[in-house]
């Protein structure tokens, strides 16, 4: 008996042992964590679906990481919120021959660590990214420019390879100061900017903190910094949200089931406005039965994009006629258009010579996870005029590998930013096939578009170039070698308390810069 | 006992040889390219072919696989392509916040299940046990994603005692350990509790039984220990799956570990990134495995290690 009391002694012993270590355990582990607030009090939180990759405007290449760049570093011009190129860093610009830019720098400015901006930071910026060494995204969107000559320290000239009707677009990049690193061989992930903001903390996956650069002007009682902070979830964006933790959330960021729910949150604010992310099914023309149009066009009827619109979206798109939104100055939505007709389809079908028990089309759809519910939508509703669609769903990189090498018969995907109409370039005109490295995956190829979108790229009035890209806009329309489908709308949903922020069609945070949000925000709520 | 050990730790080697190839051929057999998601969609062909040379992806994948073989065995895991910074910083920043997620995971885990298994096994059939077995199927039954966001309403958002989301202090690791334990702490509660009640027709406890110890005290002061020895074994095999498996959970709080690490640099066919994450798991797995192992010996002096 004594033995067994000494071995029951023993158990009791041990068993404690085990649930005091993983008490201790536990109580190590958070003591290892650092118990920081994300930011000071008073700088107005923002959630953000994924972590930007990179700050340096040099190397930035995803949306997100943009949009947070865009706050740091100005840039020479600038697009507005009408999609117009507007002076930023270039007080003014202009154009003497059609492959020549001319930019007068605004002086007095001053890089966040107080050192003054000329024309050779600009210079150099343009050759950090040319150089091959910076393996920079942007050196691609290059490709037009020939030389960028220093006049004096306050004027500089951009020349072109060809007249190059959306050149300003090349002066959209964030400068960085002469002699910056080579992005990732520095010690800070970001060189400082002439910006609104200057970064105050990067930590990789869960927030960027930036606080107001010192030598920008700013508004007195503007929000003193931003907590960008990078929460996954989106029902968890959505609390955030309702209890005033996260001050402002945009388009990722908010799912749209959950917007009702935040739309009856009485401190929240939604702001709903036009959107250019483009929404579309590519065509394959490489095969034969999509190169009849009769084909493309049956599918194009059979597509409820209106039902779709209104119950997926939530009504948070508008139905689109083409690549160019309303906003655009170039746009034209006197085109051929495609209202939801099942009978039509099957007409158009039928004299392409396919039927639904003696002949099927069967085609293949490519898309991501993301994209399944669409997938499966449009399935139905071709299903209905007799089209088979098999789903075929991949992760990201491998759709896009897929979409790349034309290894599809139908694709779902979007374009996001879109601003100038040379996209119409990128995307129709047969030089810019995948094999050619370019983006018309389709292989569309008609020689009067490839007419008509070289003519508009090389056409520098502005006059002349709208009725082009008229013209463009009728004959993608009427050959369809993509089926429009809808422009996502801009949503914003923050606190009501916060004043100044505007919309831009691009999603850009710009106007955050000059917002107000009180100071007894509740902005980090910390455990008691 | 010593050399048996660092026998064990050898066996790392092959191991780990063998996830690298798995994984250095998985990830390029796949479709994508780390050029293409890092150029974009307006990359003219000659910046790719010259990023590829750059990257050595022109290479033969015999070639790349011995460089990076080579590279490895001077401790060089390589530059993320994506992030453009050294692996093993990448893995040094995100890998504390996975182990002290899954190690808090774990001892929440192992806080609930010892008194619920013991509550179970010593009052088998009797209101304990369905008590504590109804909390076991509920906790295995409610997925991470749902039981996530359910602490996060009541304690963060209702209570105001716990914050939402994001690593810091002990308050921020309550609700995402409570997440990954809950599920654990049901299976090790029920692994428990079978394993008392079959010790519990053991001869040594009928031997107890008959020197005049009650039902329960028998089966406790001489069946426990025993009884352990597979909740053990499940603990070393559920840990490493704590390691591996949180990135539902990093997801759902915003938590900055190696799980979405991996994630991202998988999207972005980072392969020097993955192949890194990939060893770190690995290892991770194989290590907590020896651990456990010194833990049998612990509890069992008859077992020796292999």
């Amino acid at each position: 008996m004594a033995h067994g009391n000494r071995e029951s002694a023993d158990i009791v012993t041990w068993a404690k042992a085990i649930a005091y270590a993983a008490i201790v355990c536990l109580f190590a582990l958070s003591g290892c964590a650092k118990p920081a607030p994300l930011a000071s009090p008073g700088y107005l939180q923002i959630d953000l679906p994924t972590a930007p990759t990179a700050i340096d405007p040099r190397v930035t290449a995803d949306a997100i990481s943009s949009r947070v760049a865009e706050l740091i570093y100005d840039s020479l011009v600038r697009i507005d919120r009408t999609g117009a190129f507007a002076g930023d860093l270039a007080e003014s610009f202009e154009r003497p021959t059609p492959t020549e830019m001319v930019f007068h720098l605004r002086r007095n400015v001053r890089f966040s660590d107080g050192r003054p901006f000329t024309a050779r930071d600009v210079k150099f910026t343009y050759e950090s990214i040319l150089d091959p060494a910076t393996l920079s995204i942007k050196r691609a969107g290059l490709v037009e420019l020939a030389a960028v000559t220093i006049v004096d320290d306050y004027t500089l000239t951009m020349t072109t390879r060809r007249p190059f009707a959306p050149a300003l677009a090349l002066a959209t990049i964030g400068i960085v100061p002469r002699d910056s690193s080579i992005p990732g061989k520095a010690a800070s992930p970001a060189p400082p900017g002439t910006g609104p903001f200057r970064l105050a903390r990067f930590a990789r996956d869960e927030a960027v903190i930036l606080a107001r650069n010192p030598y920008h002007q700013s508004l007195a009682n503007a929000v003193p910094g931003l907590a960008l902070k990078v929460v996954p979830d989106p029902t968890v964006r959505a609390l955030e949200l309702s209890e005033g933790i996260c001050g402002f959330a945009e388009n990722d960021a908010l799912q749209a089931e959950l917007l009702p729910y935040l739309a009856a949150q009485p401190h929240l604010r939604i702001v709903r406005s036009p959107g250019s992310t483009y929404h579309y099914l590519v065509f394959n023309f490489r095969d034969v039965r999509l190169r009849d149009l009769r084909v493309r066009r049956a599918i194009a009827y059979a597509i409820d994009r209106d039902t779709i619109v209104a119950s997926m979206i939530r009504g948070n798109a508008r139905v689109a006629t083409g690549v160019l939104a309303p906003e655009n100055w170039a746009y034209d939505g006197n085109v051929t258009q495609y209202p939801y007709d099942p009978a039509m389809a099957r007409g158009l079908l039928e004299a392409a010579g396919y039927s639904a028990h003696a002949r099927p089309l069967r085609l293949t759809y490519m898309t991501t996870p993301e994209g399944l519910r669409l997938a499966e939508v449009i399935q139905a509703m071709l299903r209905r005029v007799g089209i088979k669609i098999d789903i075929h769903t991949n992760e990201w990189a491998t759709f896009y590998s897929d979409l790349r090498n034309g290894n599809f018969d139908i694709a779902s995907s979007q374009w996001v930013g879109i601003g100038d109409p040379h996209q119409y370039y990128e995307i129709f005109d047969s030089h810019m096939t995948p094999a050619a490295g370019g983006n018309n995956r389709g292989d569309y190829s008609n020689p009067r578009m490839d007419q008509l979108v070289e003519a508009g790229d090389a056409t520098i009035d502005p006059v002349v170039r709208c009725a082009i890209y008229r013209d463009v806009q009728r004959l993608s329309a009427a050959d369809l070698p993509y089926v429009s489908l809808w422009w996502d709308d801009n949503v914003a949903a923050f606190d009501r308390r916060l004043t100044g922020f505007e919309p831009y069609p691009n999603g850009s945070l710009l106007s955050l810069a000059a917002a107000v949000f009180p100071t007894e925000n509740r902005l980090v709520r910390t455990a008691p | 006992m010593t050399r048996q050990f660092l026998r064990r730790l050898a066996a790392l080697l092959p191991v780990a040889l063998g996830v690298v190839t798995l994984t250095f051929a998985l990830i390029h057999l796949v479709p994508g390219d780390p050029v293409s998601a890092m150029l974009g969609d307006y990359a003219a062909p000659a910046d790719v072919a010259q990023m590829r040379h750059d990257l050595k992806l022109d290479l033969p994948l015999w070639k790349q696989y011995g460089g990076f073989l080579a590279a490895l065995a001077h401790g060089d895991l390589g530059q993320s392509i994506s992030q453009r910074e050294p692996v093993a910083l990448l893995i040094r920043e995100h890998y504390p916040a996975t182990l002290e997620l899954a190690g808090a995971g774990l001892a929440v885990a192992i806080m609930i299940a010892l008194p619920l298994g013991i509550i179970a096994g010593a009052d088998a059939g009797g209101p304990g046990d369905i008590a504590a077995m109804g909390f076991a199927i509920l906790g295995i039954s409610v997925p991470h994603i749902y039981l996530g966001p359910l602490l996060m309403i009541l304690f963060s958002l209702d209570l105001g005692w716990l914050p939402l989301t994001g690593r810091g202090g002990f308050a921020h690791l309550v609700l995402p350990a409570v997440t990954m334990g809950t599920a654990l702490a049901a299976i090790l509660a029920r692994m428990l509790r079978q394993s008392l009640v079959r010790i519990g027709s053991a001869d040594y406890i009928r031997t107890a039984r008959s020197k005049g110890l009650s039902e329960r005290a028998a089966l406790l002061r001489h069946g426990l220990r025993n009884a352990l020895t597979p909740v053990i074994t499940l603990i070393g095999l559920e840990a490493g799956g704590l390691l591996t498996g949180s990135i539902v959970t990093e997801m759902i709080f915003s938590w900055p570990g190696l799980g979405r690490l991996l994630m991202t640099a998988i999207n972005n066919r980072d392969y020097p990134l993955v192949q890194g994450c990939v060893l770190t798991f690995a290892l991770s797995y194989v290590v907590v495995n020896l651990i456990t192992d010194l833990f049998y010996r612990a509890v069992d002096p008859r077992i020796r290690l292999g």
